[in-house]
């Protein structure tokens, strides 16, 4: 087995940012069932909480269902889904006229208006396909969803409070959740107009409701149905199902995309 | 009298806007006979017997403008480097130099912003999450130790531990290049931040705050910081990158 100078290149620099992390980063995660060499056991039984629900917290990460480049993988490894969110879908997501239009000119100028190139919030569903780490932490009435990128926070109440009738629109929306059986239900609404599903700019319009049917399988894996009803952009309501990982033993980190932004003036349209 | 009539017109005009949620009742605020929360009822305790700190919360606006605005002139120990570039920031003359310019406010600023916060105690872990910028701190309270050479972090890294009914929090690794107020006052890699977090009444809280930094400052100094309870509302979204105009106008590199 021969390793190429560039993998070479890659392991040295996996040690090296290993080395960095060195810290909390690797802060033991309390509460996870363990085998004897004192690896978390990731198919045991989900978690509950004092409730008897199960318990969603923990540091959760994309699936990785996309090859690597040729030159190997990054570390923002994505997902096929932060690329186009009806991949799994036979013949794609059922666009209007002018949303399959917008996508096809989205695509063709490089996506060169992404929010995310102009260090704006991913919003909702997006969220769960950026490749970076967010924390759940299920406390009573309240789930927050404490997001790596731009340290942004989503609330989930859990409380009983109705939805808003007439919110204010944002990027995130607002959600309230309540137990079915062991599956957590999540309402959100209050989208802004001019929202992208993913960086082929599916867009979500302030008409769009999303519905998130959140299970934890077992100890390692989260499953979300997410349903997009959105009559403005959409045909039909149509349904993807995402997979989570937790990520055991780590914390989240700083990641700001204003902090150093270089990328916006050379970004250019096919 | 005109100008009275359109501000009177201006408040009706915004009060059905976020009329939605953020008028909502929270629940186990002590309140007066007609309903109104009331703030001076003595602070509530949880289980442990400690106060409990969860709520929403807002800092007097000035400590943002100027940290020291408590202070007599010649009270911060500055070291002679940091007077220097505190005074070139003054007026204004480096804005842009701030990284919160860029949507990036750091510690000890992001407390003090004159937005709502929400603080939520959890096992093993204390959030505080701000309207402002949309951002969260977390401070451990399962008994780690502070890392001790972290990657330089924007918030920092925070332990919280109870001394008494203080809460007291303590921060390093924040990143060198943001600054502790508006006014421009710097510190270096060498901060500690230590905040006594003193809830006072139902209503009303106290942030003791001492920058210790013997890089920037002679000797560590203290202010304290006022707090009061924000009742039945919610937290909105704030997104500084959105339509940021100010960047370009700054002064400064």
């Amino acid at each position: 087995m021969s390793i190429s100078p560039a993998n070479k290149a890659i392991t040295g620099w996996m040690f090296t940012a290993a080395m960095a992390h060195a810290q909390w980063v690797h802060y033991p995660t309390a509460g996870i069932p363990r085998n004897a060499g004192g690896q978390p056991n990731l198919s045991a039984p989900a978690p509950r909480a004092s409730d008897g629900k199960p318990d969603l917290s923990g540091i959760w990460e994309v699936e990785h269902n996309r090859p690597c480049p040729p030159e190997g993988c990054t570390d923002m490894w994505i997902p096929e889904e932060f690329l186009n969110i009806g991949w799994s879908l036979k013949g794609g997501l059922p666009y209007q006229p002018w949303a399959a239009a917008i996508v096809k000119q989205r695509v063709a100028e490089n996506r060169i208006h992404d929010p995310n190139s102009k260090c704006l919030p991913t919003g909702m569903v997006r969220m769960y396909t950026t490749p970076l780490f967010r924390k759940i932490v299920q406390t009573p009435g309240l789930i927050l969803i404490l997001n790596e990128r731009e340290a942004m926070y989503r609330q989930i109440f859990t409380d009983g409070r109705p939805l808003p009738v007439d919110p204010q629109p944002s990027w995130i929306g607002y959600s309230t959740g309540k137990w079915e059986g062991d599956t957590l239900v999540v309402q959100t609404s209050g989208f802004r107009d001019d929202l992208w599903l993913d960086a082929n700019g599916s867009p979500l319009t302030e008409s769009g409701k999303i519905a998130e049917r959140i299970k934890r399988v077992n100890v390692g894996k989260l499953e979300i149905e997410i349903t997009v009803d959105d009559p403005k952009a959409y045909t039909s309501p149509w349904m993807v199902k995402l997979t989570q990982l937790l990520a055991p033993d780590t914390e989240l980190l700083d990641y700001y995309c204003a902090e150093n932004e270089k990328d916006g003036p050379h970004l250019v349209a096919k | 009298m005109r100008e009275r009539i359109i501000l009177t017109w201006l408040l009706i005009a915004a009060i059905p806007a976020p009329a939605q949620w953020f008028k909502l009742t929270t629940p186990g605020i002590p309140r007066t006979a007609d309903g109104r929360p009331n703030l001076s009822a003595p602070a509530p305790r949880g289980p442990d017997g400690k106060p409990v700190l969860s709520g929403i919360w807002q800092m007097n606006g000035k400590y943002l403008q100027d940290i020291a605005s408590d202070l007599k002139p010649g009270e911060v120990p500055y070291q002679p480097w940091a007077e220097q570039l505190f005074n070139s920031r003054r007026n204004g003359a480096a804005g842009k130099n701030d990284p919160a310019a860029r949507c990036i406010p750091g510690m000890p600023k992001l407390d003090a912003l004159p937005y709502p916060f929400k603080i939520i105690e959890s096992p093993g872990m204390v959030m505080m999450l701000f309207e402002g910028f949309t951002t969260f701190r977390q401070i451990f309270t399962d008994g780690r130790e502070l890392p001790k050479d972290p990657n330089p972090a924007w918030f920092g890294y925070s332990t919280g531990k109870w001394e008494g009914d203080d809460w007291v929090v303590n921060t390093i690794g924040i990143r060198a290049e943001t600054w502790l107020d508006n006014a421009g006052r710097p510190h270096s890699d060498a901060l500690r931040l230590i905040e006594r977090f003193q809830r006072r009444d139902f209503g009303h809280m106290d942030i003791l705050l001492t920058i210790d930094d013997p890089k920037a400052y002679t000797k560590p100094w203290r202010v304290k910081e006022d707090l009061r309870l924000i009742p039945d509302t919610e937290l909105l979204e704030y997104v500084c990158n959105e339509n940021n105009k100010d960047y370009e106008h700054l002064t400064g590199k």
